[in-house]
């Protein structure tokens, strides 16, 4: 009889088990992440995994334009001091409860506390960006931030990854003493477990309460997910996870090399997927140099070199060369942003000639954790060599190179910056004053001056028409030589349907499915 | 025997007391520090100013030494600058998963090479010496990450027979954790007995030439009596030491091996800590890889009156 019983129970487990087989996803991570609180202690992956977790009032559409997200609407006063956020209703926490004013106002109050640490403060607190004055809710769907100062930048500043998306969360998220515990936010995902070394989990939010777009649109749209779990592996070797994908132990790798993509499209189980991000790879220049302070000099290395044919050698045709600061995905790249460095190995030789120079040698820093980086310096010594520029390359280590970045102690460097999803926030990134942040390339005050309307302007034409002074500025003066926009590059199983890249170089793993477990 | 131990335990605090010292100021002296990586290029100069003074980065570097000791000192080894983990349970845990590897292979490496090189060096010059010396000369020159990504590439993607990535441990699931490590401990093994069979087969072909095994011989012992019992027991010596060495050498990590085969051990949470400047992890793993060092020789130490009684502890 017990017998009986028994089987007839494991029989039923095992049909119902069946009847729930789940859907998951097994990604490669090629590093760790450094911790589930948004924009705190993080890195572009923990960036990449708290953007599937918490939600924002904000967020960036596909085209890198910032539309709403939690928030319903969003309503700029006329003198563009207050911003009042109205919140959908009926949006829940992955704990079961209600969002509501309340918690977003709680979200920024310890977004701001300097206790927190948050990477992003600065642009809110007067320090870098904005200064918010005021904060409050005056009913329980109606939040209203009051900045000291109009701010061009406020929201896409609250969108970025690097804030988290500045994700709104539940107060339970921390513990008593005001200690992180773990991420309750709003997202159509929650934390599972999270392994240090191994994997991070991400387990299907039942509760999600998606937007009523019929898709997903960058961060924001309609975010609901068919994936029951996903399990996010670290797999630090490329030529591991490549291995890991061709045998099925991950079904997604989202960070590609150009090389590889070109070896992984040749298997017929295997689809690539890229697009144009923001990040920016560039040659910069130390304007202070004894050698480089000549402009004339600058100027005969940007002519030296083909833009073109290095970036084509460089992606396998994935990118267009760029030598604009306004990346080719964005809506502020027109025309204007497309005039960049000819490539004129007789105005080189004219440059020198005037210049008086001799064939010194410059060294050019190159580093080999970003192959891409590597090989740029390679190219660009090849051709500046023809054109009789003496440029050496030095190798550093990331951590050495980022170092001499900082201080400016360098003559030349390849170097890749972060995407930046806004012109005014890669200006920023390279323009100011030297005496005060060494690490700045372009110290051109009529260049900082511009830079700060941009900063401040909300007004779209008035923005391109700063963007297009800046561009054309930079040319002349060549501070540096942007080469061209990175790109996001995935290789997925045939059986991984929805897969989309974006000029954010981040995964939006709820647009994408795979059959139930067992039957792939 | 136990003052004898006590002794070499006792030298060790020293030793272990300059390589702190080395290791905290060698790291320090490395460019760039954990709060500019954690800020990468979007590190301005308040963000920066910030991130390093709440990481303790602001105080002078005697003073941060001193903090870091005395914590030391009461068994704290501080928490990771990139994860915020406790270090001292963190290494720990790496260690684990380094350490059973590499024991394992060890362990393997030299029940097959020690006979190998005893039985190439009774037959020296034979085809069989030849093909034990060829064969131990051919894995000494393979590199251990190539042979990894090969052995991957055969079972893992070809035959489909083991995992390619992840790891669990033994407690969560042993045949599963099982599926997960055969192909690093078979990478490291391979690896491993090229060095121990040439020094097997050279510390016994040496001792093969003394009067006493001559002598043995000449009283009528079998072959066998003669080299398991006269030749392998005098010729072992050399070859505990290599193996203390090598022990010792791995312990302190297979970083490459546990990148290829994604193995969260600490050799690879060594490096991951020199790349982000994780200065308490660094240190804590340094630390923690000396006391393996000092053990690893102190347990050769012990053993070796074991196969050469002139040695007397």
């Amino acid at each position: 009889m017990n017998k009986t019983f028994i089987l007839a129970g494991a029989l039923s487990a095992a049909l119902v088990g069946t009847a729930h087989a789940e859907s998951v996803l097994k990604v490669a991570l090629n590093a760790d992440i450094r911790s589930t609180d948004p924009g705190v202690n993080r890195d572009t992956n923990s960036d990449a995994v708290i953007m599937h977790i918490t939600e924002g009032l904000v967020a960036f559409r596909e085209d890198a334009t910032v539309g709403p997200l939690l928030a319903k609407d969003v309503q700029v006063s006329d003198d563009g001091l207050r911003y009042t956020f109205h919140l959908r209703d009926g949006v829940k926490f992955q704990n079961g409860k209600p969002l509501t004013s309340a918690e977003v106002l709680w979200t920024w109050k310890r977004f701001l506390d300097p206790k927190t640490q948050w990477r992003c403060a600065p642009e809110f607190d007067g320090h870098g960006g904005a200064k918010i004055v005021d904060m409050s809710a005056p009913d329980p769907l109606t939040v209203v931030f009051t900045l000291d100062k109009p701010n061009g930048l406020f929201l896409t500043s609250t969108a970025l990854p690097e804030c988290g998306g500045s994700g709104i969360l539940h107060p339970d998220s921390v513990a008593a003493d005001g200690s992180w515990k773990a991420p309750i936010g709003t997202g159509p995902f929650r934390l599972g477990d999270w392994k240090p070394g191994q994997y991070v989990e991400l387990l299907r939010n039942a509760d999600y309460s998606a937007r009523d777009e019929k898709a997903p649109d960058g961060y924001t749209g309609n975010k609901s997910t068919t994936l029951d779990r996903v399990r996010l592996l670290v797999i630090p070797d490329p030529a591991a996870a490549k291995a890991a994908l061709l045998s099925k132990n991950v079904d997604l790798l989202i960070d590609v090399t150009p090389l590889d993509a070109t070896e992984l499209a040749a298997n017929p189980n295997v689809r690539v997927t890229s697009s144009g991000t923001m990040s920016v790879n560039a040659l910069l220049f130390q304007t202070r140099d004894p050698l480089l302070k000549d402009v004339r000099l600058r100027q005969a290395i940007a002519h030296a070199l083909d833009s073109a044919q290095i970036v084509e050698a460089l992606t396998g045709g994935r990118s267009k060369a760029n030598n604009s600061m306004v990346a080719s995905g964005s809506h502020y790249h027109t025309a204007v942003e497309d005039q960049g460095f000819a490539f004129d190995p007789a105005k080189t030789a004219q440059l020198l000639r005037e210049a008086g120079y001799k064939g010194e040698p410059i060294k050019l820093i190159v580093n080999k954790r970003y192959a891409a980086i590597f090989d740029m310096g390679v190219f660009v010594q090849a051709m500046a060599k023809a054109s009789g520029i003496n440029l050496e390359l030095e190798t550093l280590e990331w951590g050495t190179q980022l170092e001499r970045y900082q201080s400016g102690n360098y003559q030349m460097m390849a170097f890749p910056y972060s995407e930046r999803l806004d012109p005014a926030l890669s200006f920023d990134s390279m323009t100011g004053d030297k005496d005060k942040e060494a690490r700045k390339v372009w110290d051109n005050p009529d260049a900082r001056h511009w830079l700060r309307e941009a900063q401040r302007e909300g007004d779209i034409t008035k923005r391109q028409a700063l963007f297009d002074q800046l561009h054309q500025q930079m040319i002349k003066d060549v501070p540096m030589i942007p080469m061209y926009n990175g790109n996001a590059i995935a290789a997925s199983r045939d059986y991984v349907k929805g897969l989309r890249t974006w000029p954010v170089s981040k995964p939006r793993l709820w647009t994408v499915s795979v059959p139930n477990s067992g039957s792939n | 025997m136990f003052r004898f131990i006590s002794q070499r335990l006792a030298m060790s605090i020293p030793t272990l007391l300059l390589i702190s010292l080395m290791v905290f100021a060698i790291i320090r002296l490395v460019p760039g520090d954990p709060a500019l990586l954690m800020l990468g290029d979007m590190a301005d100069a308040h963000s920066l100013e910030v991130a390093r003074a709440s990481l303790g980065l602001d105080q002078p570097l005697p003073m941060q030494f001193l903090i870091w000791f005395k914590a030391v000192l009461s068994g704290d080894l501080g928490h990771s600058i990139t994860t915020n983990e406790a270090v001292l349970p963190l290494i720990l845990d790496r260690f684990q998963v380094s350490a059973g590897i590499v024991l394992v292979s060890v362990l393997l490496a030299a029940l097959i090479a020690v006979p190998a090189g005893l039985l190439a060096a009774w037959k020296q010059d034979s085809a069989l010496d030849f093909g034990v010396v060829s064969t131990a000369t051919l894995l000494l020159s393979i590199p251990s990450f190539w042979l990894g990504l090969l052995l991957l590439y055969a079972f893992g993607i070809k035959l489909g027979w083991l995992p390619v990535v992840g790891y669990v441990s033994f407690g969560q699931a042993p045949w599963q954790a099982l599926s997960f490590i055969v192909l690093p401990i078979v990478t490291l093994t391979l690896v491993e007995l090229g060095a121990i069979t040439r020094m097997a087969r050279a510390s016994a072909i040496e001792v093969l030439r003394l009067e006493y095994i001559t002598h043995a011989r000449a009283k009528g012992l079998s072959e066998r009596a003669v080299l398991w019992r006269h030749a392998l027991r005098n010729s072992f010596a050399p070859t505990l030491t290599l193996i203390g060495l090598i022990l010792g050498n791995l312990l302190s990590g297979i970083a490459v091996l546990e990148t290829v085969f994604t193995l969260p051990g600490i050799g690879r949470l060594m490096v991951d800590a020199i790349y982000a400047r994780d200065y308490p992890v660094l240190q804590g793993c340094l630390l923690l890889v000396t006391f393996v060092y000092v053990l690893v020789n102190l347990l050769v130490d012990l053993l070796y009156p074991l196969f050469d009684p002139r040695v007397k502890l």
